[in-house]
């Protein structure tokens, strides 16, 4: 398990000097991440300015849903940053090289690559939640907790769609569509979403378990909220190992596209 | 000796949809199953440097890719190193080393140095033996000054050289290429070949390649077994095949007047275009030198290409020849 660590810590490692590697397109990358979330938010503050309330979500309820995307959009970026285009590898047929070497293939397709832009993600959040998300130091250990959830769901519903490639190659695209379509529902208030909508948003779009069942955990902290989070973490996680696994195994009987 | 390969009735089938034309046909693909590999079997001894050589589709690479693990044949039985390649696949990993000319283990943006590093954690390496064995290859085969270069800065050759390097570290008695030398130019393919030919004698490593191009076959290896169709045309030693179908080179002469025309035993004339004749030379009977210099003393050559048989015509000869015994 330590040896595994290590490795991954390794991978990681260089993948973020890799990225550091460039440092004017890394800087440009950073610089108009951090710009593009405070023109979001800003137009959230505006929204708020005039109707105070949407569906019982004040602005610090919106800062605290946004500063946990941030969050979980930049720890997936800058320490799992090849879940963003792990279909396309796959469909490369980059797995072979992968296939003769003794690891675990997943932590190795994740730790490949690091987002130079999830670092403004990052920087964003922090500034999210430290000014508008009226959180105490006593939450520290839910809202740490919530962003480890919401990052082990939103890369585990990553892999399940780039796993799709082992049966279809249109999911080059289609992969990197749903997860930006679970971002966008990770970035409105949850009361928004009713019925069919709300199933989606926790189910095959997990945005649900990425941020709005973390931030209740935040909020109301408590053992229902806790063990809703912790349920969404594991079930998208187990679906994520058992998905890919089953597409290695296809993959290794030569019916995969990128066979 | 020990066999460190063992191949039974060993195939492998794909099956894909084909479309047929019209707009309704497309919701109905007909499926049709390729035999990639119909049944081969041989054996490897520890310490033999084996091709496979094959035209494109002859099923050399699926050949390998299952014993390496990569691929589940369809039917039956290999042993590599006492273990099952699919079944145990971690385990194997430990034991080879795997080139494939197309594809990179090594992280393109990082410096050699760092990949080589990673892959002493891949491989659970102690820090000390690797460094040594690093220090080995990289000083064999001149990698000192590129180990701080990003290895997409790289030349193919140099990369090449870094990837057969890293399928090394790990001091592995079983090394696995898939066309090695691809895409290379003329010096770094002799590098490359002089590298593997020579580490694998002085280690007693047992070598697997699979290549187009019938100089790897030659100069690397001392066994070689002809695949076509999935099927096994000839599997015996490379001084045998060399003698009777890898002594031919093909001269192309571009001069601006008349073609080139001689008479020397052993020299054909191929199907010649406007300013450009195309000879086939049997270099057992006449050196390519002697018709270089008989061509020249004729006058008027403007340029000169040597080339090897295209790989297809080499296995075109074989097989005709084993049909007709």
């Amino acid at each position: 398990m330590m040896r595994a660590f290590r490795l991954y810590a390794a991978q990681s490692s260089a993948a973020i000097r890799t990225s550091f590697s460039d440092r004017g397109n890394f800087a440009i990358q950073v610089g108009g991440m951090i710009v593009n979330d405070i023109f979001f938010l800003t137009l959230w503050v505006l929204f708020f300015a005039g109707f105070r309330s949407i569906g019982g979500w004040t602005l610090s309820d919106m800062a605290l849903l946004f500063g946990l995307t941030m969050s979980v959009v930049g720890i997936s970026g800058v320490f799992f940053g090849g879940y963003r285009d792990m279909a396309a590898t796959l469909l490369r047929g980059e797995l072979d090289a992968l296939l003769t070497q003794p690891k675990g293939l997943i932590p190795r397709l994740l730790a490949r690559e690091s987002i130079a832009t999830a670092w403004g993600d990052l920087a964003g959040a922090v500034f999210v939640l430290g000014v508008f998300a009226k959180l105490e130091w006593t939450d520290l250990p839910a809202l740490l907790l919530a962003i480890a959830a919401g990052t082990t769901v939103y890369v585990s519903a990553s892999i399940s769609f780039a796993s799709l490639a082992f049966w279809a190659a249109g999911a080059r695209t289609f992969a990197r569509d749903l997860t930006d379509f679970m971002l966008l529902f990770s970035s409105y208030p949850g009361s928004i979403y009713q019925g069919a909508v709300k199933t989606i948003a926790f189910t095959i779009l997990p945005a649900g378990f990425v941020v709005l069942a973390p931030m209740g955990m935040v909020r109301n902290p408590g053992a229902q909220t806790l063990a809703l989070v912790l349920f969404g973490a594991v079930v998208y996680g187990a679906i994520a190992v058992g998905l890919f696994h089953l597409g290695v195994a296809r993959y290794r009987r030569g019916a995969s596209p990128s066979m | 000796m020990s066999a460190v390969i063992t191949v039974k009735s060993l195939s492998k089938a794909y099956r894909y949809a084909r479309r047929r034309g019209g707009f309704f046909e497309a919701f109905s693909p007909e499926h049709v199953t390729i035999e990639a590999v119909a049944g081969v079997d041989f054996e490897i001894a520890r310490g033999e440097r084996v091709a496979i050589i094959g035209p494109n589709g002859a099923g050399k690479s699926t050949t390998l890719k299952m014993l390496s693990g990569i691929l589940e044949p369809s039917g039956g039985e290999a042993s590599v190193l006492g273990l099952t390649p699919w079944r145990e696949r971690k385990a194997l990993a430990y034991k080879i080393g795997v080139v494939f000319g197309q594809r990179s283990q090594l992280w393109g943006e990082l410096p050699a140095r760092e990949s080589f590093t990673l892959l002493r954690h891949i491989y659970d390496q102690e820090a000390a033996p690797f460094a040594k064995r690093l220090g080995e290859l990289t000083e064999r085969f001149a990698l000192t000054d590129l180990l701080d270069q990003p290895v997409h800065r790289m030349s193919l050759g140099q990369r090449m050289r870094c990837e057969i390097t890293a399928s090394l570290l790990h001091g592995p008695g079983l090394l696995f290429l898939d066309e090695p030398t691809i895409g290379l130019d003329v010096t770094a393919k002799a590098a490359i070949r002089d590298f593997i030919r020579e580490h694998a004698r002085d280690h007693g490593q047992t070598v697997l390649l699979t290549s187009h191009d019938t100089r790897d076959i030659e100069l690397v290896c001392d066994r070689v077994i002809v695949v076509n169709q999935g099927r096994i045309v000839v599997d015996q030693p490379t001084d045998q095949l060399r003698r009777r179908f890898l002594g031919r080179k093909i001269i192309t002469f571009q001069s601006a007047g008349q073609g080139v025309s001689l008479n020397l035993p052993g020299v054909t004339r191929r199907l010649s275009e406007a300013h450009a004749t195309i000879l086939e030379v049997d270099t057992k009977l006449t050196r390519v030198e002697q018709v270089i210099a008989a061509a020249m003393a004729d006058g008027g050559i403007e340029d000169v290409t040597i080339e090897d048989p295209p790989m297809e015509e080499v296995i075109a000869d074989i097989y005709a020849s084993t049909h007709a015994t």
